[in-house]
């Protein structure tokens, strides 16, 4: 892919960190507030496709970041396995609360193991989008391979 | 009853572009506003005037809460229409790179 006008490249050099940033509020706040892993995985995704859109991409940059993502995808989905999985080991169901009496509701620290399904969910669907971007956007060089 | 009609104005707008339209892309436009309008009747089904959003942090008797099975019915939906609409651009791309072309008129010359 092409990059884009020094127009778009600054826009995006300004607020991609901030899209960045406000997916993983999203992901982190997910137990609190209206959002949660799959929200925030998605904004996170599309801070990262704008920077792709932006400054453009060469036909090996494609290639490694098809290889990271299908790594950080895979990731994903086991650590949201392990987090059911611990709670069948250690209280006997799966999906069960491991830290039922942990912090105080209302606040960042609480929830039990929801957060870390959170966080999961957030790497999983973000690199799922980023991947599935990639595969469409460049089709040239997969299908020339 | 106006949400009704707006959600199957958008409803229509949607057939309407896969009923007429031969741009491949289009259609798959027309699906996804077809999507879309029914998130909308079930996202809005679940509003109340004035209700809080369905997070508890304690038990609070005589607030108003809006309900939280459509949106979470909403959510998954979203997440079904995400991978349908990549399946389908994926296979609107694999026939771009066969005939050359998005008109849906071209595909229909093709054999098996």
């Amino acid at each position: 892919m092409k990059g884009m006008t020094p127009i778009v490249k600054v826009v995006a050099r300004i607020i991609g960190g901030f899209i960045f940033i406000y997916g993983c509020y999203i992901v982190l706040y997910g137990h609190l507030s209206p959002g949660g892993g799959f929200a925030g995985g998605a904004i996170i995704a599309a801070g990262l496709i704008l920077a792709r859109l932006a400054f453009g991409t060469t036909a090996s940059q494609e290639r490694s970041t098809l290889i990271s993502s299908s790594i950080f995808e895979s990731t994903g989905g086991l650590l949201f396995l392990l987090v059911g999985l611990l709670g069948l080991f250690v209280g006997g169901y799966f999906f069960i609360n491991l830290f039922p009496s942990f912090g105080t509701p209302g606040r960042l620290v609480s929830a039990g193991s929801i957060p870390f399904s959170n966080i999961a969910i957030g790497i999983k669907v973000a690199a799922a989008i980023l991947s599935i971007f990639v595969v469409l956007a460049s089709t040239k060089y997969i299908f020339k391979e | 009853m106006i949400i009704l009609v707006a959600s199957l104005i958008l409803f229509l707008v949607g057939l309407y572009a896969i009923i007429t339209k031969r741009n491949m892309i289009k259609v798959a436009v027309g699906f996804s506003l077809m999507e879309y309008s029914v998130n909308f009747l079930f996202a809005i089904v679940g509003f109340r005037p004035g209700a809080l959003p369905p997070i508890l942090q304690a038990v609070e008797v005589g607030k108003v809460y809006s309900d939280p099975l459509p949106q979470a019915l909403v959510l998954t939906a979203i997440v079904i229409g995400l991978g349908v609409t990549a399946f389908m651009l994926s296979l609107i791309l694999r026939l771009y790179n066969r005939i050359g072309s998005f008109d849906l008129e071209e595909i229909q010359r093709l054999k098996g």
